[in-house]
């Protein structure tokens, strides 16, 4: 016998094996190769026999036959196995409904809180928390609100006594804050307020703002526009464009407005930004010398930026909410989309 | 403030600048353009009818039959359902065919029976401005059959400004003049204000006192004598119905002109009615009352400032008109008011009576006390021009105390260092020139301007730096990349560690929800909650909301009925929120609460969710909510030797709220945390809710007291463990946490975790008991346990069960 002989026998036991269909078969294709008396001892005993030239390779083709048929046979003994498991099985339906518990979901504005906190948090924000009961000084005074000005009035805001209101913004954290600590401040402060406002699609009695306060010793409008625009683009998307327009508010000057490009459509215009590309978002600005002087902080040598923003503003826009009442109405169906 | 460009192109040339991009640089530098609004047409097939007879509709009492002339076109008849509709006035006529602004088109139509060939139109079918007030009055002096384009054409654009509270000197078309000047880098141009002057001097005839000149700072009168009330021209007319105004007559429309044109409210008297032909300004006296243009008698006090003559009021200061004193059809001779009042005053004025006009708006916000005399003399100029009034020499112009010219610098480092640009001196003085203000003085460091008198709003350094900011633009200030900046020692473990809460519950798959913090008398009641400790709104929105919630289950059990109502027949809530309390001393407490409630088959496998939940079932998944909510908030288990137990241990309390004997009291380690139960069933009735509804109210700190504990790593056992099962035949009244804590005090530390697998009530038991069957693990930290050791533990704690719960061992 020739080494290639050997290959040919190796050939043709594979296809043998491949071909069984039963496990007798297979167990027959086992016995004329392998066994005691088969073919593969037939040609080990031969080995000796051959020219001494012939015979490394001649064993090596021996030994390739013994291990490629004993796999062939595992495999297609597996396979007739597994087909006669599932032959003789009930049907099984993958198609039934899953059994385990499901997520619950985060409300929509706790989400917004959520994302901003984590993005601050990586400009080395921390979060800062206030009372909703507040004092006059700390919502009013201490911001530079003017004496009469109309938001004091009982018309627009909710006084609990003549000391003690409901907070009409989170700025007053600001205050609080900066009434403790010495800069550099560095917080945002996400929390909720209150105004008499007639509810509709667009105003709640109950809302939740996110106040940001920067104070270093040289914090720049450059920095407020470069950080407002970071959050921009990662609480809505990579591809928003932010664009600042001055404004007036009594505790920062220079302020500003800010509006996102609408990442619905692009700034191509749709519902949700009323067909003009962009959103009004809200305010900031640069903190107004009088109230780093009402809180004790000498603003020759410190500057800082403030921002606050409606967070059902935010959640409305990103998730395409068009009316604010649906965020407290509690609606399981509604609330469940945000999972 | 409406800003027609047409008029604006008067004082500012607007050209080659479309009004889109006009509203864009305004945008942009402060004075947000809310709308551009395109007013009118080229009026096709719109002709000047006039109104020759009027007679009833045969068929319908609130339409007439309206028989207009129109030139030589000759007569027709209409059919106007306008109140004003009457003969001899001039009214704008849409014939047959023409299409109006809203695309309707005029068709020859019978209306109720009559037919009419066209229509007299108000000012919204001309696309005016949106009122329907009945026909819009033309011009007296309109030819009937002239086209209406010649009258009122062509096609206007107005801008609608939306001014800040801060700059009332844009409450103006000059004002916005001089900011579009600035922006665009163009010339303003000022009408002549040359006046006329004839006869003897103003205060030869009239005089002017002030006795407050704290409120009164300056009041400028001029006499205009031989005045003839009639209609102002048609172009400023025009002019105030698209600025949003009224026209009346031609010297009230001459004092609105003005005021839109400069800013600088004025007012006419007609000097007839003025006793002593002399103006006193004055406080009102306490409860002096005066009857002001509406005809309203008002009851004044020392706060409020008064215009009077020799003898009474005649005026409220920069507010309103006296009944008596205004401009008559017969009114020849004029005393014209231009004033400036302290804006504290008209605001508290305006505010206490409720009064808000063009001229408070103005006042309120700060007037020009410089600029008065201006005003007066541009609407003497206007009087003589288009009132044939003769104006008296000079005024009497009473400005007891002027005042001091205000300086202000910006040091222009820091305000480089402010806004984030290299900015130049030179740029920078250039701004403020085109903004009229002044350079007083300037070097390499600073630039010290005047602040003129019309800006209110410039008081310190930062207000010039944000004039800067805005007309260099804040595009052109750069947003670099954010850089991270630590603030060491600052923490914010305890904000951070609440909103855990909330994650936590999410995660374990309930759904948040938000209510209000304001709640209602009726919701509390339901829920038998004290009102002696509430805190109430004085100034609610609405019966509903008029206290502040003292614990969130109400909302959050209200919430799950009217899920309930909307056919969604389970729900598992939670809310974390804020409670109010008041103390005994009348000051307020509020804390962090979180509230979970459960309503129907919510802990069941998905396709168990048939039948109601029993009490005991929907208990448990609460109890299980909890225990997860704990061991995600790392609160600390409860440890005996090896064997740790899970937290919260719910310890059985009569709760207002709870079903009898299914409220317990949640405790964390032995401290009370807040309430857990099965919901009174009367209460979750109220909501329709038949099946038992699991509801908790905890402490958020408390139980998040613990979130940023590490936890410490304890080695996995290196020895097998051994399992010893008993089976315990107790009365109905042992507990669970009876039986735990009788193993507790006989447990070996080998003893590593009980665990209940079954609960069996049946005959063999027998009435009144149950067998509850616990699985047992023992295993050694220092070696493999025997099986004579296991034995011995597992002997001991049966014995110990035994004694101490008059329990039975069951074979």
């Amino acid at each position: 016998m020739k080494a290639n002989d050997i290959q040919e026998l190796k050939r043709q036991a594979l296809v043998e094996a491949a071909a069984a269909a039963s496990a007798d078969a297979l167990e027959a294709v086992r016995v004329k190769y392998l066994g005691r008396k088969g073919l593969l001892p037939d040609i080990m005993t031969g080995l000796k026999d051959m020219e001494p030239a012939e015979r490394p390779l001649a064993g090596r083709y021996a030994n390739e036959l013994k291990q490629e048929l004993g796999d062939t046979l595992a495999a297609r003994r597996d396979a007739l196995e597994s087909a006669s498991r599932a032959a003789n099985r009930a049907p099984f339906d993958g198609t039934l409904p899953g059994n385990w518990r499901a997520a619950g979901s985060r409300h929509p504005v706790s989400q917004v809180i959520a994302e901003a906190i984590r993005i601050f948090h990586g400009l080395g924000f921390t979060v800062a928390d206030g009372p909703d009961l507040e004092t006059e000084w700390h919502n009013f005074d201490a911001l530079n609100t003017p004496a009469d000005h109309p938001s004091r009035d009982t018309q627009d805001t909710f006084w609990l006594n003549d000391k003690t209101l409901l907070r009409t913004q989170t700025s007053p954290v600001q205050i609080r804050v900066m009434e403790g600590r010495k800069p550099p401040v560095r917080i945002i402060a996400p929390g909720r307020c209150y105004r008499r406002d007639t509810t509709d699609a667009t105003h709640s009695a109950n809302f939740h703002q996110i106040e940001g306060l920067y104070v270093d010793r040289q914090v720049s409008l450059a920095d407020l526009k470069g950080d407002i625009t970071h959050f921009a683009r990662e609480m809505m998307g990579a591809d928003v464009k932010v664009r600042f327009r001055p404004h007036f508010f009594p505790f920062t000057e220079p302020s500003v407005e800010y509006d996102f490009s609408c990442h619905m459509c692009k700034g191509a215009g749709c519902r949700v930004c009323k067909h003009s590309g962009w959103i009004e978002i809200s305010g900031a600005g640069m903190v107004n010398p009088r109230v780093f002087k009402n809180v004790g902080y000498d603003p020759e040598t410190c500057s800082g930026y403030a921002f606050g923003m409606g967070v059902e503003r935010i959640a409305m826009i990103k998730f395409g909410i068009e009316d604010i009442r649906l965020l407290y109405e509690n609606d399981v169906r509604f609330l469940e989309q945000f999972t | 403030m409406r800003i027609p460009l047409s008029w604006l192109n008067d004082y500012v040339s607007l050209e080659g600048v479309s009004p889109k991009e006009l509203a864009d640089r305004l945008t942009f530098s402060g004075l947000e353009v809310e709308g551009i609004e395109t007013l009118g047409s080229d009026f096709k097939g719109f002709v000047v009818a006039g109104v020759t007879a009027v007679r009833p509709h045969p068929n319908a009492d609130k339409l007439r039959l309206v028989t207009v002339e129109r030139g030589a076109e000759g007569p027709l008849e209409v059919v106007c359902g306008a109140p004003n509709v009457e003969v001899g006035m001039k009214a704008a006529l849409a014939v047959i065919g023409t299409v109006l602004p809203d695309g309707t088109v005029i068709k020859a139509a019978k209306i109720r029976g009559v037919p009419s060939s066209g229509m007299l139109c108000a000012e919204d079918e001309l696309g005016l401005s949106d009122k329907h007030e009945g026909l819009m009055r033309l011009p007296a002096s309109a030819v009937p059959g002239t086209p209406l384009s010649t009258l009122l054409g062509p096609p206007e654009t107005v801008l609608v400004v939306e001014v800040t509270p801060n700059r009332p000197d844009c409450l103006s078309l000059l004002g916005i003049a001089r900011e579009v000047g600035a922006l665009l880098g163009r010339p303003v141009k000022r009408p002549s204000v040359e006046l006329p002057e004839k006869g003897p001097a103003a205060s030869a005839r009239i005089g002017v006192e002030i006795r407050d000149p704290a409120l009164c700072p300056r009041y400028i009168a001029r006499l205009l004598t031989g005045v003839k009330v009639g209609e102002s021209p048609a172009w400023m007319q025009k002019r105030l119905q698209l600025a949003g105004i009224r026209a009346i007559s031609n010297v009230v429309d001459i004092t609105n002109y003005v005021m839109l044109e400069c800013g600088h409210p004025l007012h006419a008297f007609d000097l007839r009615r003025l006793r002593g032909e002399r103006i006193i300004v004055r406080t009102a006296g306490e409860g002096e009352v005066m009857k002001t243009l509406d005809g309203v008698e008002r009851k004044l006090t020392p706060r409020n400032l008064m215009i009077c003559d020799a003898e009474r009021p005649v005026a409220l200061a920069g507010i309103m008109g006296g009944e008596e004193s205004g401009i008559a059809a017969d009114t020849a001779d004029v005393l014209l008011e231009s004033a400036y009042f302290k804006p504290e005053c008209i605001r508290y004025t305006s505010k206490t009576l409720g009064l808000t006009s063009e001229s408070t708006y103005r006042f309120e916000r700060g007037a020009d006390v410089l600029g008065a005399d201006w005003a007066g003399r541009r609407a003497a100029a206007l009087m003589a021009a288009h009132a044939g009034a003769t104006v008296a020499a000079g005024a009497v112009d009473a400005f007891p105390r002027p005042p001091e010219k205000r300086q202000l610098t910006l040091r222009l480092d820091p305000a480089r260092a402010l806004l984030g640009v290299p900015i130049e001196a030179a740029r920078v003085e250039a701004i403020f020139r085109s903004l009229e203000l002044g350079i007083a003085r300037s070097d390499a460091a600073s630039v010290t301007v005047e602040v003129p008198a019309f800006r209110v709003d410039l008081t310190q350094e930062a207000d010039l730096i944000e004039e800067v900011a805005r007309i260099y633009g804040l595009d052109n200030i750069p947003a670099p990349a954010p850089s991270a900046r630590l603030v060491p020692e600052v923490t914010d473990r305890t904000v951070r560690a609440r909103l855990e809460v909330s994650r936590q519950l999410a995660a374990l798959g309930l759904t948040e929800i938000l209510n209000y913090t304001f709640t209602s008398d009726r919701l509390l009641k339901v829920f038998n909650l004290s009102p002696e400790s509430q805190v109430r709104l004085p100034n609610p929105i609405s019966a509903d909301q008029v206290v502040l919630r003292p614990s969130l289950m109400p909302q959050l059990v209200e919430t799950l009925g009217r899920n309930r109502s909307r056919q969604r027949a389970e729900a598992a809530l939670f809310e974390a929120g804020r409670v109010f309390t008041r103390k005994a001393d009348g000051s307020f407490e509020e804390h962090d609460r979180v509230c979970i409630g459960l309503m129907g088959a919510v802990g069941r496998s998905v396709m168990g969710r048939t039948g109601a939940p029993g009490a005991d079932e929907a208990f448990a998944w609460l109890t299980g909510i909890l225990e997860g909510l704990c061991r995600g908030l790392r609160v600390p288990a409860r440890q005996k030797g090896g064997l740790r137990l899970p937290n919260p241990v719910l310890e059985p309390a009569e709760l207002a709220w709870a079903e009898p004997g299914m409220g317990a009291r949640v405790l964390l380690n032995g401290e009370v945390c807040g309430e857990a139960g099965i919901l009174r069933q009367e209460m979750a009735r109220e909501w329709r809710i038949g099946e038992p509804v699991g509801v908790a109210e905890l402490d958020a700190d408390k139980l998040a007291a613990h979130v940023f504990d590490v936890p410490a790593s304890r080695p996995i056992p290196a020895y097998p463990s051994v399992d010893r099962d008993v089976a315990l035949i107790v009365p109905e009244a042992v507990r669970h946490e009876d039986i735990v804590q009788a193993i507790l005090k006989v447990a070996p530390n080998e003893l590593r975790q009980v665990r209940l697998f079954d609960i069996y009530r049946g005959e063999n038991v027998g009435g009144g008991r149950k067998s509850m069957a616990y699985a047992l693990t023992y295993q050694s930290q220092e070696k493999t346990l025997t099986d004579e050791e296991a034995n011995g533990y597992h002997n001991r704690i049966k014995a110990g069960i035994v004694s101490d719960l008059q329990a039975e061992i069951r074979a």
